[in-house]
């Protein structure tokens, strides 16, 4: 994909993900919209993409939030690097095995925060956050990822973005 | 050996960047948090989320309207029956302010006034794994400035990090970067409140201060941006280590930030 396309799509998911699920009760429940987009990244475009992806999806994050500048572009950039590694080994893109993917690689980028700020700022309630927070995340995440690469590998998407290729081409 | 780089070089790279990343993050630990990009960023992601957050309200509005309409009669009986009554009460507690003034010059005290404050509506909620903060429909263009405190009827929900004109970001309470300057209400012992994701805890408190689940935690005012007073969260967990000079208090905020949709910024 063009540089331009994924920078229109980072910038937007930073407003998408606060307003769209900001107003629904779903507590713990919110989906990371940015790990399930990065994991469809990586998964189609491989490691080196997918590591680029999650850097410049997590800097964002962290510009637009209140976190340590750079923090998430590691964490993502890592997500984006194991799951394009993980593409290479994918058979079916479509299979529901991505759900679970999804969920331990959300799982595993919640646990890496939870322990940082343990080591950073001391009295972070690691399995509290765990239990209550990081699981139900991590599943919302995954289905939301796999919802999403359903959509875009969907017969219809991929024959339109082939097209629009091979228009370009000639 | 060039030829291994010259075959890796793209993962290479990736490894520079990440290293990168892992020293900008270690120095801000050190040194604290760079916010140069912050402005441009929220004034992108809020302009959106005000698009979308209009929007939704737009069409929930459109469906509670109905609603109401039929509710407001009967609503509109109780409201004039409840006026009667609050201007009743309100002349009495007219009478009491009035009182209470007097006796307060009687004492010598400085006179209190309410302080200003802004209605801001939450157009976004944001939370990462690793911060917690919301966007809010009204700036610097409201009077609304940077470390504005953001309450509610019920308490503390944090303080405003950067303003935009029509736009500001609040950083919560239960954000790991802020800090509160609190005092337990029962015995006025003071500490320093700190944001732990989805709950707070105490730092530094004394291994013999008495503090107890269900204290209730109020601003001490010492921090110099919320006033004294505020409710801010309630004491859930008391931890004493035998090794250690500090005990570990955890505490759950008082204001419901899953389900905040207005707030009130205090102006300086």
């Amino acid at each position: 994909m063009k540089p331009r396309a994924y920078l229109i799509i980072f910038l937007l998911l930073i407003p998408l993900q606060a307003s769209l699920f900001g107003p629904l009760p779903l507590g713990a429940a919110v989906p990371d919209l940015g790990l399930a987009v990065l994991y469809c990244v990586g998964l189609l475009t491989g490691p080196i993409e997918g590591a680029l992806a999650g850097i410049a999806i997590g800097l964002l994050q962290d510009v637009g939030s209140a976190s340590l500048l750079g923090f998430s572009g590691f964490t993502r950039g890592l997500a984006g690097l194991v799951t394009g590694l993980l593409g290479r080994r994918v058979l079916d893109i479509q299979s529901p095995s991505n759900i679970i993917f999804l969920f331990v690689i959300s799982l595993a980028d919640s646990l890496f925060s939870a322990l940082f700020l343990e080591i950073t700022y001391g009295s972070v309630p690691v399995v509290g956050l765990f239990f209550g927070r990081a699981i139900l995340r991590a599943a919302t995440t995954a289905l939301t990822g796999y919802a999403i690469l359903r959509l875009i590998t969907g017969k219809h998407v991929l024959s339109w973005i082939r097209r629009r290729e091979l228009q370009k081409e000639f | 050996m060039p030829g291994f780089f010259e075959k890796n070089k793209k993962y290479i790279a990736i490894l520079v960047l990440f290293l990168l990343l892992f020293w900008l993050v270690t120095i801000q630990v050190k040194a604290g948090r760079f916010t140069v990009l912050e402005r441009p960023v929220l004034a992108v992601s809020g302009f959106v989320e005000r698009i979308i957050s209009g929007t939704y309200h737009a069409v929930i509005d459109l469906g509670r309207g109905y609603a109401f309409l039929v509710r407001t009669e009967r609503e509109n009986e109780r409201l004039k029956n409840e006026i009667g009554r609050l201007r009743l009460e309100n002349q009495i507690t007219n009478e009491l302010l009035s009182e209470n003034d007097r006796l307060r010059s009687a004492l010598g005290f400085m006179k209190l006034n309410p302080p200003r404050s802004a209605v801001v509506q939450v157009i976004g909620k944001e939370s990462s794994p690793s911060s917690s903060t919301i966007t809010v429909n009204k700036g610097s263009s409201s009077g609304i400035g940077r470390d504005h405190a953001v309450i509610t009827p019920d308490g503390v929900v944090g303080r405003v990090q950067t303003v935009l004109p029509g736009t500001a970001r609040v950083q919560l309470l239960t954000d790991p970067g802020n800090t509160i300057a609190v005092r337990v209400q029962r015995n006025r012992e003071e500490g320093l409140l700190e944001g732990k994701i989805d709950r707070c805890a105490l730092k530094y408190v004394s291994y013999y201060i008495d503090v107890q689940e269900g204290d209730l935690l109020v601003t001490s005012g010492l921090d110099g941006i919320y006033p004294k007073g505020l409710p801010v969260a309630v004491v859930t967990k008391v931890r004493k280590h035998e090794a250690s000079s500090f005990q570990t208090v955890y505490a759950e905020p008082v204001v419901r930030i899953s389900r905040l949709e207005e707030a009130l910024v205090l102006l300086k």
